[in-house]
């Protein structure tokens, strides 16, 4: 499915930009944040970047807010080029980690900055104001100062602050990371909402794989400056392009076994399977996901192994089981009970396992050859 | 088990102990509270006391300030308003001339030292600044040449500074390139603050010489000017570091809601450095209010200031006159307290308080 599709789907605003951004490179001093990054952000499409810390996400934002200047590269916002243009020039909006509320401005002053530095007058720029409150449910506290709101009240204001002025891309740098953990997923679904509502194209930046998962349209997975892998949600859990993002969606992550490709086997201690299609001899990472495996009674699995812990989350008991010197987490239902250091197997269904190249880290072509019965 | 059980430790020392100990947390033991306020109250009279001495010398006859301590009105010495009568009604005209001289000094060279110094502050906060140490020292070294050409040549003022910067004009670009070493903002903040590093008494004879080479002596413009100079670097320095503390994320998000340069610096950075302006300000005004030594070098009568009268009442043929000096410190001392009083409600923290974070 390519990018122009999925915006589509989504009520598309007459205002919604597509968002380019062509071979983006960054420095700072030896240190090369991001690495010819290129992306397309469909007209009212809501990409997320992720990544773990340091991996580049918030200065790639930050190069399309005009935040930070490319070292190459082009940022592309509808049918203009704006990668010299300044930020205030831009028609981009941003959402940012610690909210940037003016501390000294009411709310309604804060929520309305955009439209007084742009001269709409009084009158009208009340009703906007009024208007983005009442989106963001902060009607009754207008006439507050910043100091005086919680923290989720606060990242309210920063959201209506974002919409006021229409802008044709929203920017969040992690918009969500400083709230608790139950406000999170309420905003996320009000977040996730309102983009929906507003069609506006939306570029949002995080390093939590469920956030990712629950808002995109579209998910861009960085790691070290390098974009990993860029797909829906589903494609991306489902079928991952290397060992990075395997390991990054999902949790717990998905477990690997370090093993070799060995006539024509997967060899590992303890562990081995049979593959389908002619895979290169060489070291091999096996990898499958927690909720796919089973523990089994001894014997009845593709491998032995033997429990180390059993942890009752709520939702499912997470086994954590070993073979080796190597530690595997399986999720089984909550009713699931078993005593640590007993014996048992894993049984997988081996069309969910996925085969890397140890050295390259992508993912090898390779399938496992499925018992009978499977 | 119920609470009866369980071991209690003694919640409070018994005895003299009781006194060394705070009851809570975050309050003094009662032993400190005695020693804290008795400290306070005998710094309280050692500061105030001159001021009431002052005071009560305005209201005295040359007869009862020379004829040994007298403490209080009406008991030990007659009030009388003779001196006040003498400066404020008698020779209010030659009071009033220095007066008006530092209230315009302290006014304008605050204003300018407070606009120039708070701007170049923000700069050096926000702007990362890299010249090349071979630039600067190329300049210093061309400026000298074109020095020793004046004084030991005698080649003509304007023809040698103007090659010379011509000549580093030419080598900055051609040469600029291949400086590596480069110092920073810190350094350019040192660099301004070093320039306070030498006492006053040093450098004012040649100020002096400058500004009577351009027939200034005696104007408040002269006064002015140097007073700014002086103490600018007090502002860059101080403002510097207030603006620092802003958080850089309210301006940048400025930027994104469309402000330019310099609504942000009036709309968000100011409001948000007015703590440290007020403070500034208010520090500033003083130093230009005191100032005695730059005056008295640069001022003769026209532009004279009020520590200098009050210096001058010191030396008058008829011995020291402390009636009239108390009187002038008094006057002198009004404008300052009523402008702490207007700045002091601006100096209050938690001004970012709600900025940023949860």
């Amino acid at each position: 499915m390519t990018a122009a599709n999925i915006g589509a789907d989504v009520a598309v605003e007459r205002r919604a930009q597509r968002l380019s951004i062509l071979a983006l490179n960054k420095s700072f001093g030896p240190v090369h944040v991001v690495k010819d990054l290129t992306i397309d952000v469909a007209p009212g499409e809501f990409l997320v970047l992720l990544g773990p810390s340091g991996c580049g996400k918030t200065t790639a934002l930050r190069m399309i807010a005009g935040l930070e200047v490319a070292d190459s590269g082009r940022v592309i916002l509808g049918d203009t080029d704006v990668t010299e243009a300044l930020p205030k020039y831009r028609d981009v909006a941003m959402v940012f980690q610690s909210y940037a509320l003016y501390p000294h401005k009411t709310v309604a002053e804060n929520i309305g900055f955009p439209l007084k530095v742009r001269g709409v007058p009084l009158e009208q720029r009340s009703a906007a104001v009024r208007d983005a409150a009442a989106q963001v449910h902060m009607e009754e506290y207008l006439e507050r100062y910043p100091r005086q709101l919680s923290g989720g009240q606060r990242q309210r204001v920063a959201l209506a602050r974002a919409i006021i002025r229409r802008p044709s891309v929203f920017l969040m740098d992690e918009p969500l990371s400083n709230l608790d953990a139950k406000l999170r997923g309420y905003m996320r679904a009000e977040l996730k909402h309102m983009q929906h509502e507003l069609g506006v194209t939306t570029v949002y930046v995080t390093h939590d794989q469920v956030e990712a998962m629950t808002l995109a349209h579209r998910v861009a997975i960085m790691d070290q400056g390098v974009l990993q892998q860029i797909g829906k949600p589903r494609e991306v859990y489902d079928n991952p392009a290397n060992l990075f993002v395997a390991g990054f969606m999902g949790s717990p992550s998905m477990n690997f076994i370090d093993g070799r490709v060995e006539n024509g086997r997967f060899e590992s201690d303890g562990v081995s399977l049979p593959l389908l299609n002619g895979a290169p001899a060489g070291p091999v990472v096996m990898g499958f996901r927690p909720e796919d495996a089973t523990v089994v009674d001894p014997g009845m699995g593709q491998f032995d192994a033997k429990v180390f812990t059993a942890e009752l989350t709520g939702d499912v008991t997470l086994v954590t089981i070993v073979i080796g010197d190597k530690s595997l987490a399986v999720k089984m239902p909550k009713e699931y009970e078993v005593d640590f250091d007993s014996a048992v197997a894993v049984s997988l269904p081996l069309q969910n396992a996925f085969l890397f190249d140890a050295h390259t880290g992508n993912r090898l072509p390779a399938q496992f050859a499925l018992p009978p019965g499977q | 088990m119920t609470t009866d059980d369980l071991t209690q430790i003694p919640s409070r020392p018994t005895g003299i102990a009781r006194l060394f100990e705070a009851p809570q947390m975050g309050k003094m033991s009662p032993a400190g509270c005695v020693i804290v306020y008795s400290l306070l109250f005998i710094w309280t009279g050692f500061v105030l006391f001159p001021l009431y001495w002052i005071a009560i010398t305005s209201v005295k006859l040359p007869i009862d300030v020379n004829s040994g301590p007298a403490y209080l009105p009406w008991i030990d010495f007659t009030p009388n308003l003779h001196a006040w009568r003498d400066l404020v009604v008698l020779e209010w005209a030659e009071t009033l001339k220095p007066y008006r001289n530092s209230v315009i000094i302290a006014f304008f060279s605050t204003i300018a030292c407070m606009f120039i110094g708070s701007m170049a502050a923000y700069a050096l906060a926000r702007i990362e600044y890299k010249p090349k140490f071979g630039t600067i020292l190329m300049f210093v070294l061309l400026m000298a040449a074109a020095s020793v050409s004046v004084g030991v040549w005698g080649v003509d003022w304007r023809l040698a500074s103007a090659s010379a910067a011509a000549i580093f004009v030419l080598l900055a670009r051609a040469l600029g390139r291949r400086f590596k070493r480069s110092v920073g903002n810190s350094d350019i903040l040192f660099w301004m603050i070093s320039q306070r590093i030498l006492p006053p008494v040093v450098t004012v004879v040649p100020v002096y010489m400058m500004f009577q080479s351009v027939r200034l002596l005696d104007t408040q413009f002269a006064i002015i000017l140097t007073y700014t100079v002086v103490n600018l670097p007090i502002v860059v320095w101080l403002m510097y570091d207030f603006f620092s503390g802003i958080p850089k994320d309210l301006e940048e998000s400025a930027q994104l809601d469309g402000a330019s340069q310099f609504t942000i610096f009036y709309e968000i950075v100011l409001p948000l450095a007015r703590t440290g302006l007020a403070a500034t300000t208010l520090l500033v005004m003083i130093f230009a209010w005191n100032e005695y030594i730059v005056a008295l070098f640069l001022s003769t009568t026209k532009a004279q200031t009020m520590p200098i009268l009050v210096a001058a009442m010191n030396a008058g043929e008829k011995g020291v006159l402390w009636w009239k000096m108390s009187v002038v410190i008094i006057i002198m001392i009004i404008p300052v307290v009523l402008m702490a009083l207007v700045l002091q409600r601006f100096i209050s923290r938690g001004v970012l308080l709600g900025a940023v974070k949860g």
